[in-house]
């Protein structure tokens, strides 16, 4: 039951997140910024409306933002919240759920080809080519917690008695990964300096131009969906920097919360100070990463034998 | 073993048929498809025993008085015959109407026969028990297809090549008999069951000689050469048979070998898995740099034959180390790759025959939009899409995620297979990830958004026997990932004959099994709960249509789509020196532009080393020796006497 209710819980507060970064961004560049609550507000806004549908779009279209939609859904129903449980898990439910959102991913790029418009086409190239980057670092990262826990499940990662945390024996290989994983979550999440959700050329961006054609309640889906993305990603660093080990899970909950919160704000001060790389810099960018958890996961060959 | 030798003679029986009444079009297509499918049910009824039960029979029986063939249907050969008596079926179905020029009835007839023959090549292939029988039904495999590639030998495409295929069929069969010539000198016997008692060293050799035979069958890269011209050459319904099927002989060829050496060095698997890497990832690039529908397909099959090597050589390793659940998951996800893959290949395979036929239309940059044109071929290729690109709940997912819980059991392995393992796993990532960067390419290309030449607008769907094969086929795919549990089980089953190899326990299978099951079905629940919610949500909405939005622009053209060429062209560019890209721009030079072109092509860096380091060389060493061939008949005569007698000196 508990687990219901933080997944319920993460469900609903995840578009407040979102707010955070814009209210941060707003605050270093001097400005008031829109309301907390604004994505509340855009979504609701999105559901009171009806659609346009461009006349060169077939089924795919709308199946984009559904799909995208489940699978994220999904996502969370397999994560552990602080110290609660996740509603399901199973060994090698990671694999799993990084498929699942591939194949979230694959919707949303067939949907954006779907419309034939050459800028959707050209985000859509992007988006597979980096993600494909991106899935690189994720599966090393999942390569090293085997090595470090004998686990392929995030309950097995995180609740129980062999956890991965930052503050554990071999923390100073994760610092490794934290830095690897907020680097992907800039990656998928269409963040600066990856891709720039806020710019008014359709040319330079990368999530935002594939749902050009959206709207009303398709949009809010996809705009769910992309809240959801980010949370999860974001609660995944957070699990790997603090072991939620208190006895009251209330207090866990709140530094769970906390350290979100954390996450969510450098997030939005690397949003002010750093301007979008340009588009061939990228996979460099990317493969950054991975460079850094494969040496930590090389390094597991001398420290654990 | 009689209801199997049964089927073969009824699918010989159709193909006969095929040969006699060629002349009554329509009754010979009936009759010789009735009699294929009849022929496939019993051949799969007769798997049921060895597969379930461990049961092995055998069949023998002496040749020329001297040789003695021999067949046995043991679990693996039964788990080969599970595509071969699927697949060839549902695409002898698809000929019916694919196969509709009435001008040339007797070539078709004579598709037919061979293509029954392959059939019923393959499956002997799968069962032949020693060395004389198995060489023999290697070569009528690959002769039989080679004269399905030569469908339309009038076509000098065509014709070059069937020649490739046939100098890489015979060069493999070649390197396959000095294996087992070799394995022949040191054991005095044809059958494969002394192969176990060679000294390991010879072993050795005669493994990795065979698998440069069984590599250029299976398509290995660099031996995959003639696969990208021989696909698209061929009829689709003989590509979907050979990239589905016949192709998988080649694995088949290698697991056999494997089996039956009981060899447990190290060096197969690392050597396997290598070469399951650079085939799966280099496939999938190339795949991703060609825009001819098939050859992208042939191209795929490469990266799929890769991810059967990857499960392949993990379970190599996983025997070798004694790490039992890796080496299960390994060849268990391999095999089920064999089977799964060749479902969804086979259905691509005929969707792009349903494309070709309709359109003319090879290239992919010319086509668009035929989903609404095409449904039922648009949606069962949508399937076989999502398939090949392993995402869930499709059954290609089912054999990676196998392959996937094999490896990752094997990092906790120490040394050189932890780096392989380690390689093994981001490799399967990036070809999941490049595939699916690919054929949403195909998908988004050829059938979404709007037809960009004349030719592919309004296209109709196939007839009835064209979309029943591939509705069908799509249905399996579904079916595999929704109930995984039958397939994993069969795949196990399969395994029964490595005897190296001690599986794991059935509750560990299930278990995984279960939780497969279970992941896919959740994915599915929530697919349609959110269906639900936003239809829910669009009640009493207005919904209106207009252009798609230029972003400003107010004269849009079909022509301003995204091409297939530039989608793919910033992931091929990442991965130069393997790919070698040419690229020809004429330039804008005045201030009035004429008019101006640009040209890509990429170019298979495996080809281009073998025309300029092998086959250039050879040619200008045999253009010296031209004087031979000078055409007096009188002096060839001379030839063959002076070889007489220089051969009675010696021998």
């Amino acid at each position: 039951m508990e687990s219901f209710i933080t997944f319920a819980i993460a469900a609903l507060t995840a578009p407040l997140f979102p707010g955070i970064i814009l209210k941060v961004k707003a605050f270093l560049a001097g400005k008031k910024g829109p309301p907390l609550f604004i994505k509340y507000f855009t979504v609701l806004k999105l559901l009171r409306k009806g659609s346009v549908y461009s006349t060169s779009t077939s089924f795919i279209f709308k199946l984009g933002p559904v799909v995208s939609f489940a699978t994220a859904l999904i996502c969370l129903l397999f994560f552990p919240f602080a110290d609660r449980a996740p509603i399901f898990s199973f060994h090698g439910d990671i694999i799993v759920i990084f498929y699942i959102m591939g194949i979230g991913r694959f919707f949303t790029v067939i949907a954006a080809l779907d419309t034939g418009s050459p800028f959707e086409g050209m985000g859509a190239a992007r988006e597979v080519f980096f993600s494909t980057l991106a899935e690189v670092t994720i599966f090393t990262t999942l390569i090293l917690f085997y090595r470090l826990t004998g686990s392929l499940s995030f309950s097995e990662y995180f609740i129980g008695d062999n956890q991965i945390c930052l503050l554990n024996a071999s923390g100073a290989l994760l610092l490794f990964v934290i830095v690897a994983l907020f680097m992907v979550l800039l990656t998928e999440n269409s963040r600066v300096p990856v891709d720039d959700p806020a710019t008014h050329l359709e040319l330079t961006m990368i999530h935002e131009v594939m749902i050009l054609d959206h709207s009303g309640p398709d949009l809010a889906l996809i705009e769910l969906a992309s809240f959801y993305k980010l949370f999860f990603y974001s609660a995944f660093i957070t699990q790997i920097i603090y072991p939620f080990t208190h006895t009251s899970s209330a207090i866990n909950g709140l530094i769970f919360y906390g350290i979100l919160f954390g996450i969510y704000v450098s997030i939005g001060i690397t949003e002010s100070i750093m301007a979008r790389c340009k588009m061939n810099l990228i996979p460099q960018f990317i493969l950054t990463s991975f460079a850094l958890v494969f040496f930590a996961a090389i390094l597991t060959m001398g420290v654990l034998q | 073993m009689d209801t199997f030798l049964l089927s073969l003679i009824v699918l010989l029986a159709g193909g006969l048929f095929a040969l006699l009444a060629f002349r009554q079009f329509n009754l010979m297509k009936a009759g010789y498809i009735a009699l294929s499918i009849a022929g496939s049910i019993i051949g799969l009824s007769a798997i049921r025993a060895p597969l379930q039960q461990g049961i092995t029979s055998t069949f023998s029986t002496t040749w020329l008085h001297i040789f003695s063939l021999s067949f046995s249907l043991d679990s693996l050969s039964a788990f080969f015959l599970i595509p071969i008596f699927t697949i060839c079926p549902l695409a002898t179905l698809y000929s019916f109407h694919y196969m509709d020029n009435t001008n040339k009835k007797s070539r078709v007839a004579a598709n037919f026969f061979f293509l029954t023959l392959l059939t019923i090549s393959m499956a002997l292939v799968a069962t032949a028990d020693n060395i004389i029988s198995f060489i023999l039904v290697w070569e009528v495999m690959s002769l039989s297809s080679f004269f399905l590639v030569m469908h339309e030998y009038h076509k000098k495409d065509t014709r070059k090549a069937g020649y490739i295929y046939f100098i890489f069929t015979h060069v493999g069969a070649m390197f396959i008999f000095a294996a087992f010539s070799l394995a022949y000198s040191y054991t005095e016997s044809f059958d494969f069951v002394s192969f176990a008692t060679m000294p390991d060293n010879i072993k050795i050799i005669v493994f990795f000689l065979a698998l440069v035979g069984f590599g250029s069958k299976a398509g290995i890269f660099p031996l995959h050469i003639w696969l990208p011209h021989a696909h698209p050459a061929a009829p689709s319904n003989v590509s979907a048979v050979m990239s589905g099927v016949m192709i998988k002989m080649g694995i088949y060829g290698i697991i056999r070998l494997y089996a039956r050496l009981e060899a447990t060095d190290l060096v197969y698997g690392e050597v396997i898995l290598t070469l399951g890497i650079v085939s799966g990832i280099l496939g999938v690039v190339y795949a991703l740099g060609k825009h001819d529908l098939k050859k992208l397909l042939a191209y795929h099959s490469v990266e799929n034959i890769g991810i059967i090597l990857i499960g392949t050589g993990i379970g190599m390793i996983g025997i070798a180390t004694d790490n039992m659940v890796m080496a299960s998951f390994g060849f268990a996800g391999g095999l089920l790759h064999v089977l799964n893959h060749s479902i969804f290949k086979s259905l691509l395979f005929l969707g792009a025959g349903a494309v070709l036929q309709k359109t003319k239309i090879r290239h992919i940059d010319k086509l668009g939009g035929l989903i609404k044109s095409m449904p039922t071929t648009g949606k069962t290729f949508l399937i076989g899409s999502v398939s090949i690109s392993g995402l869930p709940p499709f059954n290609g997912f089912v054999s990676e995620f196998l392959i996937y819980y094999g490896a990752f059991h094997g990092l906790s392995l120490g040394g050189s297979s932890f780096i392989f393992t380690i390689f093994a796993i981001l490799s399967l990532a990036i070809i999941g990830g490049l595939a699916a960067a690919c054929f949403s390419k195909v998908i988004g290309v050829v059938f979404l958004g709007e037809p960009r030449t004349k030719k592919a607008m309004n296209a109709p769907d196939p007839e009835f026997t064209m979309t029943l094969p591939m509705i069908i086929l799509a249905t399996a795919c579904i079916v595999i990932g929704i109930f995984p549990q039958f397939f994993i089980m069969t795949a196990f089953q399969g395994l029964q004959s490595i005897s190296t190899l001690h599986a794991v326990t059935t509750n560990e299978i299930i278990t995984v099994a279960d939780n497969l099951a279970f992941a896919a079905r959740l994915l599915l629940v929530a697919f349609f709960l959110s269906l639900l919610l936003r239809k829910i949500f669009y009640l009493k909405k207005t919904v209106t249509s207009g252009p798609t939005w230029g972003c400003g622009f107010t004269q849009p053209s079909v022509k301003m789509q995204y091409t297939g060429t530039s989608y793919a062209m910033s992931i091929i560019d990442f991965f130069r020196p393997f790919v070698d890209i040419r690229t020809t721009y004429s330039g804008i030079n005045r201030i009035f532009p004429g008019r101006t072109t640009y040209k890509t092509q990429v170019d298979d860096i495996a080809e281009k080393a073998l025309m300029e380091r092998i086959v250039s060389p050879i040619l200008y060493l045999l253009a010296k020796l031209r004087w031979i061939q000078h055409g007096h008949i009188q002096l060839y005569i001379g030839y063959i006497i002076a070889t007489i007698i220089v051969l009675l000196l010696f021998i």
